[in-house]
């Protein structure tokens, strides 16, 4: 199967996450949908990508070894033409001092909505699904709920529903109500990860946006992995 | 999920017609001398074998060298020995053929280091005989009508309808007091201890079949067999409530949890969503737990969440619906038919909305009677929350105002007590709509008592007596979403 390949040739290269292409990689395997994206490994490739993402895009760095990756001056966000992609490119190249898997040239999805889901695993319970308001103020609002995989539709929309800012996902200032169905889609197979992938010790889509369309989609994810061994994971 | 309490493993422990007692003696002060006083206390009803070394008679009881000794195979064995003693005495019970025991034991598992080894021992020796146990670390179980209480705490107020699974003893021996006062009471409660065998799933998987049970409380410090817990209460819950008070959120609390029974404390957010998966419903105290079950136990199942108010006084009345709006019940308009039934009986003071205010009455009479008969009928509403106040000494002086002899005062006004509260019982349990009261008196009232006996919820202030409201309606709410999902299947 390909999610576990995926996983399998990250572990032998030593990584303890997947990184944020391959972490897409594998969400877009359970049919979670994510943002379209490139992966480049020159300036050059970063440049031809815009033509078949359009504009504006962001850029990213992308390497297994960067968990956090917005506060070390390796995105560029809205670049709205192939000259910003270049220089962003440069800046990009410049500040990061790891070894890179490429820069992720990756359309940029409008939206101000933002969720966060997640799985982690309890010893009691097993891989647990979390549903919250996501972005920059994940830790401000501490609105997230859980629920063990795995689960239905009904109990995924009744996970929506225990949200307290649960009107975030409902009409919005002129913005499209979010597409439940897709929503419900994605908090059940998050724990269909967690249920099939043992490897899998904790995932994160933060932000997963709501755009004004309605439309969801996973911008940036994180995926860890559980190493064999007496590793410590935590 | 079973259909029969008898086939559960807690049957023989919840239900034993014989006992064997291991720690009783003839020292007053021991705790398992306490606890055969405590069974006797009760009445059981069984035959009980008291185990010495050295005794020929506990306490009046002839008493046995050791189980094997024993004149016949007893359903239960009781231990309350040395923690050191129990491995070999429940190999003893098992070589007797002895299937089911309580172990009331500390100083395994939760004190750790020696009492580790001596856990693992103790679930070994069960293991090789095929037995099943309760504890260690538990004080055991109270099934009042069976008149049984293993407990070393007298068993005072009558059976209930709460059946419970604690992960405190203290929450079963010192509820009863507690429950008796607003006349509830257990079914069967259970004390789980280490859950080394025996653990709170299987003790939910017995309540849910019990017949003497409407309700089931748990509390809860960690949950061991998650996975097992969420099936088992989503079996439960579309046929009888849950409802659950968990310690180990908060950092305070999680200390707490470990150093109680050695549980395993989730976060909170995480049990918060584990519950509501599996159709329970969370309590924030043990109080307002036994207030849920008060009203789920103890009233006509209904749907909605519309609640209608009468008082006779603005401020109760005002407090009522602010109570209810804050806890997220709709307060409903009069229909135009009870506005109709309603409006002659009321004084021009009154208000005919939601509150319906009475004011100073034309005959007070009514107030017990003809109104709550209309808004009991009213379509508009799914409650009806009724404001008491009915101070004793007041009754004595309108009836030395309207010229009763004193001598016949004390009568009279008994008399008028049974007469209200006779009126407001048959109205209650001649309609399906759920009646609550609330009041700031004492339940110890005579007209309130009266009530409250019969089985008729009245809360200390309408607080509690919304919020209560509520969980019943999250119960509805929480029954349907499993319902729905098992139907998708």
């Amino acid at each position: 199967m390909q999610a576990d390949d995926l996983i399998r040739s990250a572990l032998h290269r030593g990584q303890r996450a997947l990184s944020e292409y391959e972490s897409k990689k594998l969400l877009e395997l359970y049919g979670i949908p994510v943002a379209r994206e490139e992966l480049s490994h020159s300036v050059d490739e970063a440049v031809s990508a815009t033509d078949g993402l359009g504009f504006p895009v962001v850029l990213k760095a992308c390497s297994a070894e960067l968990m956090h990756k917005s506060e070390r001056g390796c995105i560029e966000l809205n670049l709205r033409s192939k000259r910003d992609v270049h220089e962003a490119y440069e800046r990009i190249i410049r500040s990061v001092d790891l070894e890179l898997e490429g820069v992720l040239v990756q359309e940029m999805v409008p939206g101000q909505r933002e969720l966060v889901v997640g799985l982690n695993r309890n010893p009691q319970f097993g891989p647990c699904v979390m549903l919250g308001i996501g972005g920059i103020l994940t830790e401000v609002f501490q609105d997230t709920v859980f629920r063990i995989a795995p689960f239905d539709m009904v109990e995924a929309k009744d996970m929506t529903e225990q949200l307290r800012f649960k009107e975030i996902l409902g009409s919005f200032r002129g913005q499209k109500p979010a597409d439940m169905d897709i929503l419900c889609r994605t908090l059940i197979a998050v724990g269909r990860i967690g249920l099939e992938l043992e490897t899998v010790s904790e995932l994160d889509i933060n932000p997963m946006i709501i755009t004004p369309e309605g439309r969801l989609v996973a911008v940036d994810a994180l995926v860890v992995l559980k190493r064999d061994g007496n590793d410590n994971i935590d | 999920m079973i259909t029969s309490i008898e086939a559960s493993p807690l049957y023989p422990i919840a239900n034993p017609k014989s006992i064997a007692l291991f720690g009783a003696s003839n020292n007053a002060s021991s705790m398992g001398t306490s606890l055969l006083d405590s069974v006797l206390d009760l009445g059981f009803e069984g035959e009980i074998y008291p185990i010495h070394p050295k005794e020929d008679q506990v306490q009046n009881h002839k008493a046995y060298r050791s189980a094997l000794d024993l004149p016949k195979v007893p359903d239960l064995a009781l231990i309350v020995l040395p923690t050191r003693l129990v491995p070999e005495t429940i190999d003893a019970c098992g070589r007797k053929g002895i299937k089911h025991a309580i172990v009331i034991s500390g100083g395994f598992k939760e004190v750790g280091g020696n009492g580790v080894k001596l856990e693992k021992d103790l679930i070994a020796a069960a293991k090789k005989h095929d037995m099943r146990f309760l504890g260690p670390n538990c004080i055991g179980v109270a099934n009042p009508r069976r008149k049984l209480n293993t407990t070393f705490m007298t068993l005072e107020g009558g059976p209930g309808f709460i059946g419970m699974a604690s992960q405190s003893g203290s929450f079963v021996t010192q509820m009863f007091t507690y429950l008796s006062q607003y006349a509830m009471g257990f079914s069967t409660a259970f004390s789980v201890g280490n859950e080394a065998n025996i653990d709170i799933v299987d003790c939910m998987e017995y309540l849910g079949a019990c017949p003497d049970t409407k309700v089931i409380a748990l509390y809860i410090e960690g949950i061991r067999r998650g996975r097992a817990f969420v099936e088992m209460a989503r079996s439960i819950v579309p046929k009888k409530p849950i409802v659950a008070f968990y310690i180990g959120g908060s950092e305070a609390g999680s200390r707490a949890g470990l150093s109680h029974t050695g549980a395993l404390a989730g976060p909170d957010k995480l049990y918060d969503g584990i519950f509501r998966q599996s159709g329970i419903i969370r309590a924030r105290s043990i109080m307002e737990m036994f207030d849920y079950c008060w009203i789920l136990g103890a009233l006509p199942r209904s749907t909605g969440r519309r609640v209608l108010i009468q008082t006779h006084s603005g401020g109760p009345g005002a407090e009522a619906a602010d109570a209810c709006g804050r806890a997220g019940l709709e307060l409903p308009s009069l229909s135009p038919e009870a506005i109709k039934r309603v409006r002659p009986l009321m004084p021009q003071t009154g208000s005919i909305s939601n509150p319906l205010d009475f004011t100073f009455g034309k005959n007070l009479t009514d107030y017990f009677s003809e109104i709550p008969k209309a808004l009991l009928e009213e379509k508009n509403t799914d409650y009806l929350l009724f404001y008491f106040f009915t101070p004793s000494r007041r009754l004595k002086r309108m009836l030395r105002q309207v010229g009763v002899p004193p001598d016949q005062i004390p009568e009279q006004a008994a008399r008028l007590v049974d007469f209200q509260s006779d009126t407001i019982l048959r109205l209650i349990e001649t309609h399906d709509k759920p009646f609550v009261g609330f009041t700031f008196q004492s339940l110890t009232d005579p007209l309130l008592r009266k009530l409250v006996e019969r089985g008729v919820p009245i809360f200390p202030g309408p607080q509690r007596a919304a919020r209560a409201i509520e969980a019943a309606y999250r119960y509805t709410r929480l029954r349907d979403k499993i319902l729905a999902s098992v139907s998708q299947e």
